[in-house]
C-alpha cells in the first residue's frame, strides 16, 4: 500500500504547517495543564476552526494537540494535585507527594521522558499497524462493519468500572441522536419536528462543544472557591540518569500496555494510565513506596497514557472506529472535512498517515523540552483564576459553535447539549459514550441497512459471516466480562474461606 | 439519595416511550424504496435497547443508596441564566458585544471583585475574536438588531 510519503513531504516541510503543529503542541500543553480542560475538550474547541485548513494540516494540528494535551495534564497533577485531565489522575498519586517532598522537577522530568517514550513507541505501532489493519479491513463488507460497530459500542461497558450500564445507555443515546434528520435510504424525516436546520441531522460540532465544554463550565460554576496551592518553584530539580535507569522497565512495560489499550475501540488514555500505574506497582521492588512519592509511580501512568494516544489512532484511521473519546472527536473532524475514515482513507487522502505520524512525533519531541524547561511557566498558567479562564472558554465555545454554519441555532444546540450533558453527568452518565454513539451512528445504521438487504431481511444471514460472528462474540465477552470476573472473584474468595 | 438509579431508569423509560411514539409519526416510505429497511427500524431497535438497559438500571437501583444530591450554589444558577440569555441577547446587541458582556457578567457572578482585569478581559476578548475570526478566518458575526437599526435607518 502506497501511503503517499511523497504527498506528505511537501505539506510537512511547509513552515506554516510546522508552525501549526508547534502551536497545537503549545495550546495542547496549556489546555492539558489547566484543570477542567482536557484534550478532548481542546480538540472539540479547535475542531470548528481547523475546518478552515486543508485536511492534512487540520488533522496534524488536532493530533498534536491530542498528545500534548494528554501530557499537559501531568504538570498540574504533579505541581498542584489537580490533574489537568482524567488521564493524569494516576500521575498525581505519586507525582504530588514527590512535589511535596521538594522533588517536583524530578517528577516532571520523569513524566516528560516517560510520556515521550510511550508516545514514540505508539507512533511506530501506528505507522505499521494502521496500514496493516486497513489491508485486513479491505475484505470487510457491511455485515462485518456492523458487527465491528456493535463491538466498539460494547467496549463502552468497560470504560468505567463504576458505570458500565450507564455508558452503554449513553452510547445508545448517541446512536439515537445520530438518527435525527432525513433518512438517507428512504428520504423520510426523523425527529426533525419540522425544523429545517435539523433536516441534515443534529450538527456534530455544537453538540460536541456543548457536551464537553459547556458541561464542564457548569461543573466549574459549582466548585468555585476551591483553593489550589502550587509547590515552591525553586524546588524544580531535574531527574538524574540513575532515575531514568530505574524506571526504564516501567516505561517499556507501560508503553506496551498503553498501545494495546489504545488500540482497543473506545478505551482511552485514562484506563491505560490506571493499568500502567497498577502494573508499575505490581512489578516494582518497592510496591510499599507507591502513593508516597516514587518515580515509578509517575513513569508507569505517564508512559501508558501517552502510548494510548498513538494506539487510539490505529482503529480510528484504519477502521473508522474511535479508539478513545478524543479520537472520536478527531474522527468527527475527518468526517466533517468530507473524508471517509476506514481502509480507503489512505488511498483517498495519501499522506494523511504520515501527516499524523509527523505531527505527533514533533509534538512529542516538543513537549519533552516544554516539560523539562517550561514547567515553571506552565505551573503559573495553571493558576489562572477560573473567573477569567471560563468566560474566555465560553467565548470560544460560542464562536466555535456559531462559526461553522454562522447560525445562532447551532449556539442554541450547544447550550442545550451543555445543559443536558450537565444533568447526565450529575447522574453518572459521561459525555464520551454519547459522542462515541453519535460518531458510530451513521456507520452502524448504514451497515445494518445494507446487511439486511444483502441477507434479504433475514438476521440469520450474519451467521454466514465468520468475521462478523467473531466481532459479535467479542462484543458478548466485553459486555459480560466484568460480570464473569466478579463472579469468578467471589467463587475464589469463597473457596479460600472454606479452606 | 435512595433509588437514584431507579428514578433515572424510570425517566429514561418515559423518554423511550415518547421517542417510540414519535417514530409512529414518520412518513410512509415511497413504494419504489420499500425494499429498503424502513426508517423506523433502526431508531426502534435503539429505543428498545435503551428501554431494556433502563429497566436493568431501574431494578438494580432499587434500595441502593447513592450519594446525596449536591447543593447547587447561586453562582451555578446565575451561570445558566447568563449562558442561556447569551443566545437571545446576541440577537439584539450582536455576538461580539454579547461576548464582552459575558466577560463582565460571568466573573462577577462567580464572585470576582477585581474590576480592572474584568474590564480588560471584556474589551480584549471581543477585539481578539474579531481580529482572529473576522479578519483572519472571515467569520461574519451578526451585529444585532439594535445596531442594524441604528446603522441602516439613518
Amino acid at each position: 500500500m502506497n501511503l503517499g510519503f511523497e504527498y506528505a513531504l511537501p505539506v510537512l516541510t511547509d513552515p506554516y504547517v510546522i508552525g501549526l503543529i508547534v502551536a497545537g503542541t503549545l495550546v495542547g500543553v496549556i489546555i492539558g495543564a489547566l484543570p477542567g480542560l482536557s484534550s478532548s475538550m481542546g480538540v472539540a474547541l479547535l475542531l470548528p476552526f481547523s475546518l478552515y485548513l486543508e485536511p492534512i494540516p487540520a488533522i496534524a494540528l488536532l493530533s498534536a494537540l491530542y498528545c500534548a494535551g494528554t501530557f499537559g495534564g501531568s504538570i498540574t497533577a504533579i505541581l498542584i494535585n489537580a490533574p489537568g485531565a482524567p488521564p493524569a489522575v494516576a500521575t498525581a498519586f505519586d507525582g504530588y507527594p514527590m512535589a511535596m517532598k521538594g522533588e517536583a522537577g524530578r517528577a516532571l522530568g520523569i513524566a516528560a521522558v516517560s510520556s515521550v517514550s510511550g508516545g514514540i513507541l505508539s507512533l511506530l505501532v501506528l505507522l505499521f499497524a494502521a496500514p496493516l489493519l486497513a489491508r485486513i479491513a479491505y475484505s470487510f463488507g457491511p455485515p462485518e462493519y456492523f458487527a465491528l460497530g456493535v463491538f466498539a459500542l460494547s467496549m463502552l461497558a468497560s470504560i468505567s468500572g463504576e458505570a458500565p450500564l450507564k455508558n452503554l445507555i449513553g452510547g445508545c443515546f448517541g446512536l439515537l441522536i445520530a438518527t435525527v434528520g432525513i433518512d438517507l435510504t428512504t428520504g423520510v424525516e426523523r425527529f426533525t419536528f419540522g425544523v429545517p436546520e435539523l433536516y441534515e441531522g443534529i450538527q456534530f460540532i455544537p453538540v460536541l462543544i456543548g457536551l464537553f465544554a459547556v458541561t464542564e463550565l457548569l461543573s466549574q460554576a459549582q466548585e468555585l472557591g476551591r483553593e489550589r496551592i502550587a509547590v515552591a518553584l525553586s524546588a524544580l530539580k531535574l531527574p538524574t540518569l540513575n532515575d531514568f535507569r530505574r524506571v526504564k522497565n516501567a516505561i517499556l512495560r507501560s508503553s506496551g500496555i498503553g498501545v494495546f489499550v489504545g488500540v482497543l475501540p473506545a478505551e482511552g488514555s485514562t484506563m491505560a494510565a490506571m493499568i500502567g500505574y497498577n502494573e508499575a506497582k505490581r512489578w516494582s521492588d518497592q510496591p510499599e513506596e507507591f502513593g508516597k512519592g516514587t518515580i515509578e509511580g509517575v513513569a508507569g501512568p505517564e508512559a501508558a497514557n501517552n502510548a494510548a494516544t498513538g494506539g487510539a489512532m490505529v482503529p480510528t484511521l484504519a477502521l473508522g472506529i474511535p479508539g478513545s473519546a478524543t479520537a472520536a472527536v478527531i474522527l468527527g473532524g475527518l468526517q466533517v472535512q468530507g473524508l471517509r475514515p476506514g481502509p480507503y482513507l489512505f488511498e483517498e487522502q495519501p499522506g494523511l498517515l504520515y501527516g499524523i505520524f509527523f505531527a505527533m512525533l514533533l509534538a512529542n519531541i516538543l513537549f519533552l523540552f516544554i516539560g523539562l524547561l517550561g514547567a515553571k511557566v506552565f505551573a503559573r498558567i495553571s493558576l489562572i483564576p477560573p473567573t477569567f479562564l471560563w468566560p474566555t472558554v465560553f467565548a470560544l465555545c460560542f464562536v466555535g459553535a456559531y462559526g461553522l454554519n454562522q447560525s445562532i441555532v447551532d449556539v442554541w444546540i450547544m447550550i442545550i447539549a451543555g445543559l443536558v450533558g450537565f444533568i447526565l453527568k450529575k447522574n453518572g452518565f459521561g459525555p464520551a459514550p454519547i459522542i462515541m454513539g453519535i460518531v458510530l451512528g451513521g456507520l452502524i445504521e448504514t451497515s445494518l441497512a445494507q446487511s439486511m438487504i444483502i441477507f434479504d431481511q433475514q438476521w440469520s444471514g450474519f451467521f454466514s459471516r465468520p468475521i462478523a460472528m467473531a466481532f459479535f462474540v467479542l462484543a458478548v465477552v466485553s459486555l459480560t466480562g466484568s460480570q464473569f470476573r466478579s463472579l469468578f472473584a467471589n467463587l475464589l474468595s469463597r473457596r479460600r474461606k472454606n479452606t | 439519595m435512595k433509588h437514584q438509579n431507579s428514578i433515572a431508569g424510570i425517566i429514561l423509560l418515559g423518554l423511550c416511550t415518547i421517542a417510540y411514539w414519535l417514530t409512529t409519526g414518520f412518513s410512509e416510505v415511497p413504494a419504489m424504496l420499500s425494499q429498503n429497511v424502513p426508517p423506523t427500524f433502526f431508531p426502534r431497535v435503539v429505543i428498545s435497547i435503551i428501554a431494556v438497559l433502563s429497566m436493568i438500571l431501574l431494578f438494580t437501583g432499587i434500595g441502593k443508596n447513592s450519594k446525596s444530591p449536591e447543593f447547587l450554589p447561586r453562582s451555578f444558577w446565575t451561570t445558566i441564566v447568563i449562558i442561556a440569555s447569551a443566545g437571545i441577547v446576541a440577537h439584539f446587541i450582536g455576538t461580539l458585544i454579547t461576548l464582552g458582556v459575558i466577560a463582565i457578567m460571568l466573573p462577577i457572578a462567580w464572585g470576582e471583585k477585581r474590576y480592572g482585569p474584568i474590564t480588560i478581559l471584556a474589551v480584549c476578548l471581543p477585539i481578539s475574536i474579531y481580529i482572529i475570526f473576522t479578519l483572519g478566518l472571515d467569520v461574519r458575526f451578526p451585529i444585532g438588531l439594535i445596531l442594524e437599526g441604528l446603522l441602516y435607518n439613518q
